[in-house]
């Protein structure tokens, strides 16, 4: 019995670490250019709510979801263009794309009525018929997106000379520039795939996980996302660790009182946050932060 | 070496640059410059800080692009609109301020910056194919914040070489080099010029590395070509005038440019070129430790520990005191602790271990401001960063770290800080329109004469100077050294942090030398040649 709601807790964990998962790959990468993107929250939410419209819209799912991350592209495309074009403080710029988006998206879900609409699930054949851990192979399809994204993510970053680029634009723009990178080209391009990532970890979460979409429904999941990436100090084993973290954390809450524990609810709704506040102050002095993370970089400027 | 082989016709020569200009607003940093460089010829550049040498070199390779002007390869004319462009066209830099990204490995760093797929082991391979080449060997997988700066300088010269640049650029190479890896750096110069038919740019103020290892030497004086000759028609007297644009002593102001303050200015180099690879010179001086200073120390530092963030031993038992009246040095390569000690005396940190002690009386260093209490004035390396505020004016600026004197229980005393402020400009001689001005509106020599007017009007007992010239140009020069010498003489402890020889030679009355945060050894100016120092520096303590 209480095996059973192991497997239960640690499918459902698994479940809602995905979207920040999806998120964290597009956030890392961002970061280790230089950019601590604040704005991965918006770009999630305007995903969820993308993915819902689109799939209500087109009666499938799947298009949604894809249009979640074409969203959620849409998002990074303004934010690099004002924080590494015309260098705009890259917080505010976070800040008015959060505080837009959330409106934005509130607003629009009272214009129309959207259908119901979810992806469907896949079950892998002989995995899912192991006793206990069985349901973890019980998922919506596009969780198994991860297995391609992770990889990607870590290759694009640590194998291509985009990637080296990358790596050294966030930890000396002036040298990198001097080496013939283009520093802001290369954290737009950053801050775009951060945008195609957290897109897709909203539309899952909306079309994936709850099949509709309401008010501020990622519930700051993308400062968690954050969160995860100082928690694995800016290395994408660690950021995923840290989702998992975070996604447990989130799936205790929800199984703890059909579990027959009680306690606060309210304290069990911040559970999450409270953790990631412990995780910052726990690894406020790593030494592995990128060295111009959130320095913004000009040309001529010493 | 031999000065013959620069031609004056034959082939087009590896690089011709014609009428470069570059103006920034109203500052004129190139005025229609020309220069030209053949193949096998190594060509000095000389000019002082802001004469032009760095933006012209920048149209080079393509980092600023000129108002005016052409650039010639092989006699044909190229645009340089990129970096990348200069280095398919055959330009190479090795930059005064290492372009290395620290936390990337050696590989990852010199396959930074071309086209193309990055493949490790092939630039493995080619990494230790040219560090064979050269003599530069380096572990390519090593990652290069753990590199000395010998190394990063290899480094350096591997990334540029392993491009096969027909022209190579160095700026400013040997400035944080030892003597030893200096006369490395030269051994590779002259492979790659005499076998390999490149052309060298040798960028440096240090009249004595000119004179003897270029063939063709140019000077620029404020924007403008002021002079060019061949390397063997010259000497280091007549460029040091064409330099500054007016005679200069040998002595003290000589010292700021470089030149050697020894009657013959080629001994100080003769170990370096005549010593091969990674050789010292072969006499070991022993420094006799003159550590009994008659009267009590101003200045006591003792065992004093402090290890970087990253767990790197910054410093390391530091010991060393200054007496009243007197000028110590603290000499050595630049990032060996002086830096680290700069901040601590500043009060921006404390230290592990040690204690510093002034007037014979022990400093809390975890308060901030006790030092400046206790009598210590610091002139910051980096005056930008820890000396004023740019956008406040100058009076704000000559009062900051004396507020309480010029302030009521709430307010402060405008009246009060004008008429300090006016009397300081007037004694320290600060061109500055008004005392109102932003200090951003002031030369350089006028801000640091601010800090300089500052920290002395504190009636300090002790006076830490860190690289108080640099960036300075030659008459803010002279009267920095006039003032340090001034205020040593009404009592003050001077400590001077410089990695400037000359500077060194021409102020101190002891030198103690500085090699991975420990002092190496202490020598009264009369003993001390620039072998022995040379050694100290090196980290041989005798």
């Amino acid at each position: 019995m209480w095996l059973d709601d192991g497997g239960t807790v640690l499918a459902s964990a698994l479940r809602l670490t995905a979207p920040l998962a999806f998120a964290a790959c597009g956030e890392y990468l961002a970061e280790r250019a230089g950019t601590l993107n604040i704005s991965v929250e918006g770009m999630m939410l305007s995903g969820a709510f993308g993915a819902v419209a689109v799939g209500s819209a087109t009666g499938s799912p799947t298009v949604g979801l894809f249009a979640g991350a074409l969203v959620g592209l849409l998002v990074a495309l303004v934010h690099a263009n004002l924080s590494h074009r015309i260098q705009i403080n890259t917080f505010v710029v976070g800040l008015v794309i959060n505080t837009l988006v959330l409106g934005l998206t509130s607003f629009l879900l009272q214009t129309a009525e959207f259908s119901r609409s979810q992806v469907s699930q896949v079950r892998i054949p002989v995995l899912a018929d192991i006793p206990m851990i069985g349901v973890v192979f019980e998922q919506r399809w596009p969780f198994y997106l991860l297995l391609l994204v992770v990889p990607l993510t870590w290759f694009l970053v640590n194998r291509t000379r985009w990637g080296l680029e990358l790596r050294a634009v966030g930890e000396n723009p002036q040298a990198a520039d001097v080496s013939g990178i283009k520093v802001n080209l290369r954290r737009r391009q950053a801050v775009l795939w951060c945008g195609l990532m957290s897109g897709l970890g909203g539309a899952y979460l909306s079309v994936g996980l709850v099949g509709s979409f309401n008010t501020n429904m990622t519930a700051g999941r993308g400062f968690i996302v954050i969160a995860a990436v100082i928690f694995g100090a800016w290395r994408l084993k660690g950021t995923l660790l840290g989702c998992f973290l975070f996604g447990a954390a989130d799936a205790l809450r929800l199984a703890l009182p059909s579990l027959g524990v009680e306690l606060n609810p309210q304290l069990l709704v911040a559970a999450p946050y409270l953790l990631a506040l412990a995780v910052m102050v726990l690894m406020a002095k790593s030494q592995r932060e990128p060295r111009a993370l959130s320095k913004p970089f000009e040309r001529g400027l010493v | 070496m031999s000065h013959d082989r620069a031609r004056t016709d034959g082939p087009a020569p590896a690089l011709e640059l014609r009428g470069i200009s570059k103006r920034y607003g109203p500052v004129v940093a190139c005025d229609a410059v020309d220069l030209t460089v053949q193949r096998g010829e190594v060509h000095g550049l000389l000019g002082e800080n802001g004469a032009g040498k760095s933006t012209l070199m920048k149209v080079l390779l393509g980092l600023v692009h000129a108002d005016a002007g052409e650039i010639l390869r092989d006699g044909a004319r190229v645009e340089v609109h990129t970096p990348l462009q200069a280095a398919e066209l055959g330009l190479g830099m090795v930059h005064q301020h290492f372009s290395l990204i620290e936390p990337l490995t050696v590989w990852e760093n010199v396959a930074l910056g071309e086209p193309g797929r990055v493949d490790r082991n092939t630039i493995c391979a080619d990494v230790e194919a040219v560090g064979a080449r050269y003599g530069l060997a380096v572990d390519p997988t090593a990652t290069v914040e753990r590199l000395s700066a010998g190394e990063r300088q290899r480094v350096e010269l591997i990334k540029a070489l392993r491009r096969d640049p027909k022209v190579l650029v160095l700026d400013e190479p040997t400035s944080v080099l030892t003597i030893a890896e200096s006369a490395a750096l030269f051994e590779v110069l002259r492979t790659a010029v005499a076998a390999e038919g490149r052309g060298v740019i040798l960028i440096s103020h240090k009249l004595a590395e000119i004179t003897a290892a270029t063939d063709v030497v140019s000077v620029l004086r404020r924007g403008r070509l002021a002079f060019h000759c061949r390397t063997a028609d010259t000497s280091a007297p007549e460029l040091a005038r064409q330099m500054v644009g007016r005679d200069v002593s040998l002595r003290a102001e000589g010292a700021a440019l470089g030149l050697v303050v020894t009657d013959d200015p080629a001994k100080h180099l003769t170990p370096v070129l005549a010593g091969g690879l990674g050789a010292v010179p072969a006499e070991p001086p022993a420094p006799e430790a003159s550590a009994d200073v008659p009267g009590t120390a101003a200045l006591a530092l003792h065992g004093l520990c402090v290890a970087g963030p990253d767990g790197r031993t910054l410093l390391d038992h530091l010991d060393l005191e200054v007496a009243t009246g007197e000028i110590v040095a603290l000499y050595g390569v630049e990032g060996n602790g002086q830096a680290t000690l700069g901040d601590l005396l500043s009060g921006l940190m404390a230290p592990d271990a040690g204690e510093v002690r002034v007037d014979g009386r022990p400093v809390s260093l975890d308060r901030p401001g006790a030092l400046h209490h206790a009598g210590v004035g610091v002139i910051p390396e980096d005056r930008h960063r820890s000396g004023v505020v740019l956008d406040m004016s100058v009076a704000d600026n000559l009062v900051m770290t004396d507020l309480r004197r010029f302030s009521g229980r709430l307010l402060m005393r405008r009246a009060q800080i004008r008429a300090q402020a006016e009397e300081l400009v007037e004694r320290f001689a600060i061109r500055t329109p008004s005392v109102d001005a932003p200090l951003r509106t002031l030369s350089g020599g006028n801000q640091q004469r601010v800090v300089l007017a500052r920290e002395l009007s504190a009636n300090p007992v002790v006076l830490v100077a860190a690289q108080p010239t640099h960036g300075l140009d030659v008459g803010a020069i002279e009267d920095m050294y006039a003032r340090l010498r001034e205020a040593a003489a009404s009592g003050v402890a001077v400590l001077l942090i410089s990695t400037e020889l000359e500077e060194v030679m021409a102020l101190a009355s002891r030198i103690a030398v500085i090699s991975s945060g420990r002092i190496t050894g202490v020598l009264d100016v009369a003993d001390a040649s620039p072998q022995r120092l040379g050694m100290l520096v090196g980290g041989e303590a005798a």
